[in-house]
């Protein structure tokens, strides 16, 4: 099963990793702050090792988006951000885990203060089992 | 000698050429190294000198020397870095050549297949080692069957014969103990490749051949080596009687057709004769499993004629043993399908009501999807588009929810249009 898991994220400046630039991230005791980047590092090693890693992307600044409106026939172009929320999509992995499970476990160690992770399953062209 | 020829001699011969090298060497990862290599000479040199009157033989020759060959370099390699932390007998890493010697089992994939589905490693491992190893697909066909980028299969691939490796896994046939909890796993698998071929889609094309032919294939070599395992001859009556119904299963857009529209006309009859003429044989012995079962249930739709000829009161009997036998929440609403057939609606209704607060099934959307149909036959129409939009909602399937959406489109046009009468 194939899962999106998105953060969602408001780094200043911007910068990846995220955590890196957030505020609520820096402020924790220094040695919280190791244990939640090894955490992290450790899952994405073994996320890559087991084949589970299927890809993803770091995305550049929000603020650099361009948007692109359909008025009157016809497209407009206007500077990003998409939406007046706080955080914006900061970067994305696509997973193929066992089960929804394994991918709820993956999502919390993706998960850090001050931003949003969302998970999504992806549509697939085949048939269920019935 | 053609490439097609050659990849059939290949698809017939790796796993016997894998096993003859594994009971000389029992590491899986050099073994198919090795096999690999005396695949790649056949292609260099059987063009120009002709298929050898054993293909087999050739290819177990070639590769036991390339594992020698390996094995040395590795030996003289270890030697190197081992002279400093200490000897080690200098016959330890000896290895025979495969082809000499007895070799009285070597037609047997059985010992290959129990080591692909060692109980170490993850079913989705299992099965992406049994297509390489046991099927002899290569890593960049494995993935494709599985939707996944190459390089992330040769990972789970690699990682998988590592655990072997790490577990001890050892190649040989074990205890009569310890053989039917294996040979479950292997069946299992099997049934596994099995359903990824039939559920997988790709366009228009609703059932990956490949994959359920493959899966039939090994089957019946299993059961070829296993003639008195009831399990293996239900599984194969199981996959036979399904794969007889591929050809209906997607229509022209290449869109699911439930089972009860199917043009019957189009299943093989050749196919299902063979799956029940295995069950016929089996099923009197009363070694009942899960498999006899679902391909019992299976037959008795193949039996009828039209969808309105269908013995639901017999399937309803069978679903209740196959819960008692293996309850899952599949199962239970399969059951309520039957229910809803055999008694009335209400009937079904009722036996859904019992595990609506079943944690597994709250978010899953059959749940919906049956309950949809149900409450539509029963005349609750509200309840049912109700539910076709939350089973649409729920599943992840595209032609799965393209279907959902529809019957939900239809029941609110009914809903909102004046009635005729």
């Amino acid at each position: 099963m194939k899962y999106v898991i998105m953060i969602h994220s408001n780094p200043r400046p911007w910068g990846h990793p995220t955590s890196d630039f957030l505020p609520e991230h820096q402020a924790l005791p220094a040695e919280q702050r190791e244990r939640l980047n090894a955490d992290f590092e450790a899952m994405l090693d073994e996320l890559s090792a087991s084949g589970e890693l299927l890809g993803g992307e770091a995305l550049a600044d929000a603020a650099d988006a361009r948007l692109y409106r359909w008025e009157t026939g016809r497209p407009v172009v206007t500077d990003g951000p998409y939406s007046e929320a706080r955080e914006h999509l900061a970067g994305f992995f696509l997973v193929d885990v066992a089960s929804r499970q394994r991918a709820e476990e993956l999502a919390a160690v993706f998960s850090g203060p001050g931003e949003t992770v969302e998970l999504r399953a992806t549509m697939h062209p085949g048939a269920d089992e019935q | 000698m053609t490439v097609a020829e050659l990849a059939d001699v290949w698809r017939q011969e790796s796993a016997h050429v894998l096993g003859a090298l594994l009971r000389r060497h029992g590491d899986l990862a050099d073994c198919e190294d090795a096999a690999q290599e005396a695949l790649e000479a056949a292609a260099r040199q059987w063009p120009q000198e002709g298929r050898p009157d054993s293909p087999r033989g050739w290819l177990v020759r070639v590769a036991s020397r390339r594992l020698v060959d390996q094995v040395r370099a590795d030996r003289s390699r270890t030697a190197r870095e081992q002279r400093e932390a200490g000897a080690r007998p200098a016959d330890a890493w000896t290895v025979p050549a495969a082809d000499t010697g007895s070799g009285a089992s070597t037609d047997d994939p059985l010992e290959l297949l129990l080591l692909c589905c060692h109980p170490a490693l993850s079913r989705t491992s299992q099965v992406a080692l049994t297509l390489r190893a046991v099927s002899g697909l290569g890593t960049a066909e494995v993935a494709r069957a599985f939707l996944v980028p190459e390089a992330t299969m040769a990972q789970r691939l690699s990682r998988a014969r590592a655990t072997l490796r790490s577990a001890g896994a050892r190649f040989g046939r074990p205890g009569p103990d310890e053989l039917p909890a294996r040979v479950a796993a292997v069946l299992d698998v099997l049934h596994v490749v099995f359903t990824e071929g039939s559920t997988r889609s790709s366009g228009a094309v609703l059932v990956d051949a490949a994959l359920t032919t493959e899966a039939v294939r090994l089957t019946r070599r299993l059961r070829a080596l296993l003639p008195d395992h009831d399990e293996v001859a239900g599984a194969l009556a199981l996959m036979l009687i399904t794969a007889a119904r591929h050809a209906a299963r997607a229509d022209e857009r290449g869109d699911l057709v439930p089972l009860e529209e199917q043009d019957r006309s189009r299943w093989d009859a050749a196919l299902t004769a063979e799956g029940v003429q295995i069950l016929e044989q089996v099923l009197p012995r009363g070694h009942l499993g899960r498999y006899q079962l679902q391909a019992a249930i299976a037959a008795v739709h193949a039996e009828a004629a039209s969808a309105a000829d269908t013995d639901w009161r017999q399937i309803l009997l069978l679903y209740a043993h196959l819960e008692q036998l293996a309850p899952a929440p599949a199962v239970t609403l399969n059951r309520a399908v039957a229910a809803g057939m055999a008694l009335g609606p209400e009937h079904g209704l009722a036996l859904l009501a019992t595990v609506a607060d079943d944690p597994a099934l709250r978010r899953h959307h059959r749940f919906f999807a049956v309950r949809a149909h149900l409450r539509e036959r029963a005349g609750d129409v509200d309840g049912a588009l109700a539910d076709y939009r939350q089973a649409g909602r729920l599943t992840a399937s595209l032609p799965e929810q393209r279907y959902l959406n529809a019957r939900a489109g239809r029941l609110a046009a009914r809903r909102s249009a004046p009635t005729p009468r």
